[in-house]
């Protein structure tokens, strides 16, 4: 005979588990949601106490100015205050755009050229039987136990000895250093967890080894593709101290310096800056958005090698 | 044959690197502009003065900005890998190390420089002095200010700012029991670049000294010390609950924010803050602040901190030819360009910032700009009583890690004031043994 089980633990415990969703999805998304009101409020608003969550009078003001300046169609005046609206916006609102767009090509570089070293370099690693397989493996990735903030000023004399101070081509090859040896990690476990019969099959079919590559492993390694590309498009567009140090104008800045600039000047738009924050994140959530469903199963490719 | 790949993949290599070398071997052909750093602040206003000086002199300048918290850092990496920097903006703080390190040059052979010392405040010609050399020009300059609100004092029934520290406790009192505010008081105690500024005011109007003049700790004395700077701290939260005990993680700029909306009766910030809490766009409480004379201690003073930023030049930029050039920007910059204080005024106007040149007080122009949002004998006043920062030295950084903790610790009350004190002493004098 089949007992039923009771209904009251199964309610209370559905109610506890969406009790504590709500609380960390609202613990995860209230800096998000505050950046997106905040973005949306006059300097003057955004003071208020207690905050308002919802504004009293929203304006898209802040967004305006990024891109009337961005696009050349409007000049910021150099005190700050915007003649179209008597709000306040930093006289660096037009650099926004120009340094999304070096963001964007910079990161959109380093996957591309992590795409085409790291492919070749992994299926060589994971299916090529070669003296020191292993040990190149490992000493790839040993190169990411060095902290970054120790290679700045020997990434710097190179850079500068290159002639590629203030250009975007000293923020690709150095973010290369860093990703390329995750990309090669990752990827050569998951070519390593494909059966070497695939391998074979294919070259008895008369492919070569490049052939193998592109029309056998690539297909099936999709989700590694998409995670490595993530990756590396991430820490590209996040990274900080390289740009730092290896860009000096608005010609080569990327978003994280220009935003980080926006605070230095001495008077600081916080609803402004929170316009800022919410273009910075749009691309990178846009791309998580988009291919979550490949990003766990790639990352986690290999994790259970035995 | 196996060779030929391996030959053909090595001249790939090799094609790549010439390629990437290429533009080294362009740019080394090239004349070099003036390297012109400063971080990212005044962008514009920069801009258009470099773009007038160009025009002027047909010299070229490569002008570059980095955010301010990371300026330091990013310079001396600049430093260190031989960047193609000639002239920068320093902070008085750092002109120790920078000096010590042979970063940057005395600028004394220059007479067209050092002319404008006898107009400019005195302690910013002493700010640029490193062991009797001359770093540079006033950029900028300013003083901590003591701002309160005088709406809110007038619902308090208060008609005089406070002149004394006693003063300032007994009326946040009156402020608090009338239920217009938790804590009155607003002072930043965080850990952050202004925190010594805020302390050096405070000890200064106390009639204290964190260094005497031969550079040893007195921090620790009772009388001539900062203890009475502390100790008034330490009561207005503890004590009087007139400060709130948050003050230890609000920084320079939530001060600034918590004036803006009006939830502050007495604050301390930069003076040229009075132009952004004044205004409409950016403040709730704008038309309500206004500047009193930084508050005394019993047989102290209205001193207060003054710092100032300066334009510096590089060994590189002072060495033969450049020199020239590099010399008329920084006086382009730091003294008159075309005949006039062009980008002082050009600075105060925009951006509310000080000079050190002191007879532009008497100018029209810059009267009728500071009247628009202040005091302006008020605020000449108050700079001349304005004094450098008795503890920058090579170790200041260091120092002031352990000085900051001591303090906040003090005034959360898990240490004493003096034994505080004592802490930020020991340290100083172990830090100026080791040298």
């Amino acid at each position: 005979m089949i007992v039923p089980r009771p209904i009251g633990p199964r309610v209370v415990r559905a109610a506890i588990l969406a009790a504590a969703s709500v609380l960390l999805l609202a613990y995860v998304l209230a800096p998000v949601a505050w950046l997106l009101s905040s973005s949306l409020q006059t300097e003057r608003e955004i003071v208020s106490i207690p905050p308002h969550w919802i504004p009293d009078h929203p304006t898209a003001q802040n967004f305006r100015a990024i891109f009337a300046t961005g696009l050349g169609l409007a000049q910021p005046s150099p005190n700050g205050a915007d003649p179209a609206s008597g709000g306040f916006i930093p006289s660096v609102a037009g650099n926004l755009l120009p340094a999304m767009g070096n963001s964007f090509i910079v990161a959109t570089a380093v996957v591309i050229l992590n795409l085409l070293i790291g492919v070749p370099a992994a299926y060589a690693i994971a299916k090529i039987r070669f003296r020191g397989r292993g040990v190149a493996l490992y000493a790839i990735l040993a190169t990411r136990v060095i902290p970054d903030i120790a290679l700045v000023v020997p990434f710097f004399l190179v850079v500068r000895k290159l002639g590629l101070l203030d250009n975007l081509a000293s923020l690709i090859i150095t973010y290369l250093a860093i990703t390329v040896p995750f990309s090669v990690f990752v990827l050569a476990s998951f070519f390593e967890q494909m059966p070497d019969d695939l391998d074979r099959a294919a070259r008895v079919d008369g492919c070569s080894r490049l052939q193998v590559l592109l029309r056998v492993f690539l297909p099936l390694a999709r989700p590694a593709l998409v995670a490595i590309s993530l990756f590396a498009f991430l820490a590209s567009w996040n990274e900080f101290l390289l740009a730092l140090m290896f860009t000096q104008t608005a010609a080569s800045q990327t978003l994280p310096i220009i935003v980080a600039g926006i605070t230095s000047d001495f008077t600081v738009s916080f609803s402004f800056l929170n316009a800022a924050g919410v273009l910075a994140v749009l691309p990178p959530v846009a791309l998580a958005v988009i291919f979550e469903r490949y990003i766990v199963s790639g990352l986690t490719a290999g994790a259970v090698k035995g | 044959m196996r060779s030929s790949p391996t030959l053909s993949r090595r001249a790939a290599l090799a094609a790549g690197a010439a390629a990437l070398a290429l533009p080294a071997v362009t740019r080394a052909n090239a004349t070099d502009p003036i390297g012109y750093a400063t971080w990212s602040a005044a962008v514009d206003q920069v801009k258009a003065h470099v773009a007038g000086f160009e025009k002027k002199t047909g010299l070229s300048v490569a002008y570059s900005n980095s955010p301010f918290a990371q300026y330091r850092e990013t310079m001396i990496t600049k430093f260190t890998g031989g960047a193609p920097l000639d002239m920068l903006w320093v902070s008085d703080a750092w002109l120790p190390e920078f000096a010590q390190a042979g970063w940057l040059a005395p600028i004394d052979p220059y007479k067209q420089l050092t002319a404008y010392d006898a107009v400019t405040a005195d302690f910013c010609v002493k700010s640029t002095i490193f062991e009797g050399k001359q770093y540079g020009l006033t950029y900028y300059t300013d003083y901590m200010g003591f701002l309160y609100n005088a709406d809110i004092l007038a619902k308090a029934g208060i008609t005089t700012p406070p002149a004394t520290w006693d003063e300032v406790i007994s009326q946040a009192q009156t402020i608090k029991s009338k239920g217009l505010l938790d804590y009155p008081v607003v002072i930043g105690m965080a850990q952050e670049s202004w925190m010594i500024e805020f302390m050096s005011a405070m000890v200064y109007s106390t009639g204290g000294r964190f260094v005497d003049d031969a550079g040893n700790a007195v921090m620790q004395d009772p009388k001539a010390g900062a203890a009475m700077a502390l100790n008034w701290l330490v009561d207005a939260v503890q004590t009087h609950k007139v400060l709130s005990p948050g003050c230890v993680t609000t920084g320079e700029l939530e001060v600034l924010k918590t004036a803006s909306a009006g939830r502050a009766a007495f604050v301390l910030l930069p003076k040229y803050r009075l132009k952004v809490l004044n205004d409409p766009a950016q403040s709730q409480a704008a038309g309500h602040f206004k500047q009193a004379l930084m508050p005394m201690g019993a047989g102290g003073s209205h001193s207060t901190v003054g710092w100032m930023r300066f334009y510096g030049a590089t060994p590189r930029g002072l060495s033969g030819a450049r020199a020239e050039g590099v010399v008329k920007l920084m006086e382009w910059f730091g003294g008159k360009a075309d005949g006039d204080y062009v980008f002082q005024k050009t600075i105060l106007k925009d951006l509310a910032l000080s000079f050190g040149i002191t007879e532009l007080y008497k100018d029209a122009a810059v009267r009728a700009d500071l009247g628009s949002y202040g005091d302006v004998d008020l605020m000449s006043k108050q700079q001349e009583v304005a004094h450098k920062k008795d503890t920058i030295s090579p170790w200041f950084g260091e120092w002031n890690d352990t000085h900051g903790t001591a303090w906040q610790q003090a005034i959360t009350g898990k240490l004493s004031a003096a034994a505080a004190l004592k802490t930020s002493a020991e340290k100083w004098a172990t830090l100026k043994k080791a040298g």
